[in-house]
């Protein structure tokens, strides 16, 4: 356990991730409130917990569940802390463009996140991922940053900088409910997986030697059930906070159509079947 | 080219009645709402009287130990149909009676979205509920219980036709019931009166909403996995046949994927309709409006992931059994968050204990109770040692009955005046409420205690063992009564509906909208609506210098205009 501690790894290309993500979120947000630069360190340091530390080393080399905590974390909790660090309504043109975009095809972005996270997980592409990151390569990267990108998209229609561009809160609920099925699909389908359809565990285990091949002496069907599940029981709780969180603000918002409204035509107006 | 002249309705329905002088073609080419609302509480009624039977005989084989009043093939078909016909075609028609009559009313609509298919939605669930019972006569009822496990179901161990009879009436109900709730969904997105804004809307209203978008992903489950059965039992198919390469786990899975949200399908509109009445009787408004939609939505969506809870027994592992666990503890929160939203909404108000209040008031324990015992469940050990026990039998009956019919007969008792026009006899509706309630105790409580010592559940007979018969024949005697009182309800109705008293159009002094109609309201539902600028319009209206939008916009110093004529008191405009 002890040498587990210390597997700490640094990759060249995410260090640059990084360093380009500090970067604009200083050049994007001069002024931004202490609140948002809360939020903006809080997620660099759980990118750096994903990518560096020695969870990122259990996902890479021992347990499928702690490569699928890794996802869950860039995805459903670092991509928005980033998006919610950007603050309300900043000068950058180009973020305004990119709200007013997504405004009106919040489906895309819905598309984006789903077919993000799916995609890492078809049997072949996942293996190949791994083979694929011996040596020098930007394929930490590519699969950190894209994950990172899928929370970053699937978030902004809800939490971006631009409050006018939010789609309805209501229009959210349904957003995240649906993301949580496709979720819940996923999850469910890794769970059941016969246990060698992913083969990079089934082989990690006979390849280790010693304490760090299986610190905590889980079997890989149990490794693997507890993979899907993570992403099947946890992550709906996660979808089901954002429900909360949104209806909380709906109702926390004014109404228009409360009480100002003159009643006169109101009350003549009949509602009539055709 | 030949027409047929279908006879309109030109009058106001004068009554729950069904004899109508322009004939029964009336009624069955009817497209109103509120008839058909009215057809789907009458197919309930008929339902709950067979299925009650069914289950009468069922207690009475277990009424004494080694009995052989019932043959064991008979009594697997009795306690199969009860079950299947109590979920899909009592409690599902009952609460969709309600809705169809009463959410257009409440939104000041006149009619659904698209009354034609509303009509399609109970013919489907009345055709699917005849064809389920055909099968009595065309070679025997479904046997297999209401959650037809596989392989039991498989054409191999069940090859009478009952099987067959299941899927195909399932389906279409299911059909039926799909186009209902996109009907629903439709009706309350679009058709409410322009200032009823969706945080205005009551919450019957908004629990039908939510209730409709679980239906329109629960049901498709369903639905799938009896085409599959079906495949697999004509066409020799092997979705659920192991021998073949299928799944027998699958079916379960597939099953509770429907079967899980199904059981909060037929609460969540009840916990509506609870919220409709404790604020009526308490006179208070609903304290939380917010906090009851949030946790309606937090129980549909957590729905889909506790439904493993109901498959602990079937080896799926420490791992899955653990995380699901855990989810299920969870889902006792928003539940109890509701309960506590009726406790204070109760809470300092001034309470009239009218029957629909004390059913209400009976719900709050009665559903505690089977909320413990469901929560019980999410232990995995005391899952193993309970399930398929009269435990389970107990739990659920706590929950169905405790919840869903209590919410139903509370429902049935507050809109009674409104959709006949009388008024019950409230001696003899106290009498039925105190016996329905004394008989579903009697008969339920013993079960926990049965199913603690052992008792497995769908077993035609049991061995003389200590305490087993005398618990059973408590259980029975409970039935009877509860037998009796229903009796007595269907007494109580059909006097109300011939020489009841006349109801006045708003007896309970209500808050919504239904209220400002004629009871029963006229053919058109409304030609004005009063204004809507809270969730309780109706009492505004009453009481303008106590409006609730006045103590929200405290700002707003405006007076509002007055208005004089706001309902259409007149029959058959």
């Amino acid at each position: 356990m002890g040498t587990l501690l210390f597997q700490w790894h640094a990759d060249p290309f995410v260090l640059l991730m990084v360093i380009t993500l500090i970067y604009f979120h200083y050049w994007i947000s001069k002024a931004t409130p202490v609140k948002n630069r809360i939020y903006f360190w809080s997620a660099i340091a759980l990118i750096g917990i994903t990518t560096c530390s020695p969870l990122h080393f259990l996902g890479m080399h021992v347990y499928f569940s702690a490569h699928m905590i890794t996802h869950v974390v860039l995805l459903l909790i670092a991509g928005p802390l980033l998006v919610m660090s950007i603050g309300p309504n900043p000068s950058a043109p180009m973020l305004k463009r990119i709200s007013a975009f997504l405004y009106k095809r919040s489906w895309l972005a819905w598309l984006a996140a789903v077919g993000i996270m799916w995609y890492w997980h078809i049997p072949s592409v996942f293996d190949g991922s791994f083979s694929g990151m011996s040596g020098f390569t930007p394929m930490p990267v590519l699969h950190a940053g894209s994950m990172l990108l899928a929370g970053i998209l699937f978030c902004w229609p809800l939490v971006g900088p631009v409050p006018e561009t939010h789609i309805h809160p209501l229009s959210g609920i349904i957003y995240l409910a649906t993301a949580c099925i496709s979720c819940s699909l996923l999850g469910l389908l890794i769970t059941f997986a016969p246990i060698n359809t992913f083969h990079h565990y089934w082989m990690a285990g006979s390849s280790m030697n010693g304490m760090l091949s299986n610190p905590w002496g889980l079997t890989p069907a149990a490794d693997q059930q507890a993979a899907g599940l993570i992403m099947w029981v946890p992550c709906c709780f996660v979808y089901l906070s954002g429900c909360l969180y949104l209806l909380r603000h709906w109702f926390a918002a004014k109404d228009p159509n409360t009480g100002l409204e003159p009643s006169i035509s109101l009350t003549l107006s009949i509602n009539e079947h055709e | 080219m030949d027409t047929i002249l279908v006879p309109e309705p030109e009058e106001s329905l004068p009554s729950l009645s069904v004899s109508n002088d322009q004939g029964i073609l009336q009624w069955i080419s009817s497209v109103d709402h509120k008839q058909i609302g009215i057809m789907y509480l009458w197919l309930s009624v008929l339902f709950l009287v067979v299925a009650g039977i069914e289950i009468l005989l069922v207690r009475l084989q277990l009424a004494i130990p080694n009995n052989h009043f019932l043959a064991p093939e008979v009594y697997n078909q009795l306690f199969t149909m009860h079950g299947t016909t109590m979920i899909f075609f009592v409690a599902m028609p009952a609460i969709f009676g309600f809705t169809t009559y009463f959410v257009p009313l409440m939104i000041g609509a006149n009619d659904m979205a698209f009354p034609r298919l509303n009509a399609f939605s109970f013919w489907t669930t009345f055709f699917g509920g005849s064809l389920l019972y055909f099968s009595f006569i065309a070679g025997g009822a479904p046997d297999a219980g209401w959650f037809n496990y596989a392989p039991l179901n498989e054409y191999n161990y069940s090859s009478s036709p009952g099987i067959d009879y299941y899927c195909a009436g399932l389906l279409f109900a299911g059909i039926g019931t799909v186009t209902a709730s996109i009907n629903f969904v439709v009706t309350i997105l679009h058709y409410r009166v322009p200032a009823m804004s969706l945080k205005q809307m009551p919450l019957f209203v908004w629990m039908i909403l939510i209730n409709s978008f679980l239906i329109l992903a629960a049901f498709p489950s369903l639905n799938a996995a009896l085409a599959m059965l079906l495949l697999d039992r004509q066409l020799h198919a092997h979705f659920f046949s192991a021998a073949g390469g299928g799944s027998a786990i699958l079916w379960q899975h597939l099953f509770w994927l429907f079967g899980h949200p199904e059981v909060y399908i037929v609460i969540l509109p009840i916990f509506g309709i609870f919220s409709e009445v404790f604020p009526v009787f308490s006179r208070k408004p609903i304290f939380g409006y917010s906090m009851v939609i949030g946790s309606g939505i937090a129980i549909a969506l957590l729905a889909f992931g506790v439904w493993v809870h109901h498959m602990f027994a079937t080896g799926l592992g420490n791992t899955v059994n653990g995380f699901f666990a855990a989810s299920s503890l969870l889902i006792g929160i928003p539940t109890g968050v509701k309960i506590f939203n009726w406790l204070a909404t109760m809470h300092g108000g001034a309470i009239r204990f009218s029957v629909s209040m004390l059913f209400a008031i009976a719900f709050l324990i009665e559903f505690t109770i089977g909320g413990l015992s469901g929560i019980s469940f999410a232990i995995v050990p005391i899952d193993w040692q309970l399930t398929d026990t009269y435990y389970v039998v107990a739990h659920l009956h706590f929950v169905f009955i405790g919840g869903t019919l209590f919410g139903l007969l509370s429902g049935l008792f507050y809109w009674f005046p409104k959709m006949s026009g009388r008024a019950p006899d409230q001696r003899l509706s106290r009498w039925f409420f105190w016996l329905f309630v004394t008989g579903f105790n009697i008969t339920f409580l013993v079960q926990h205690a049965l199913g603690a010592m052992g008792m497995p559940r769908r077993v035609y007979t049991y061995p003389n063992l200590p305490g087993w018969g005398v618990l059973n024949l408590i259980s029975t005697i409970g039935a009877f009564l509860m037998a009796g009182a229903v009796g007595l309800l269907v007494y109580i109705l059909v006097r109300a509906l011939n020489k009841g008293a006349i109801a006045a159009s708003d007896p309970w002094d209500a808050n919504t909208l239904e209220w400002t109609t004629t009871s029963p309201p006229g053919l058109k539902n409304f030609d004005r609506v009063i204004p809507v600028k809270s969730t309780r319009p109706f009492r505004d209206y009453k009481r303008p210098e106590d409006a609730d939008w006045k103590r929200q916009e405290v700002a707003y110093t405006e007076k509002p205009p007055d208005i004089d004529i706001t309902q259409n008191n007149s029959h058959g405009e």
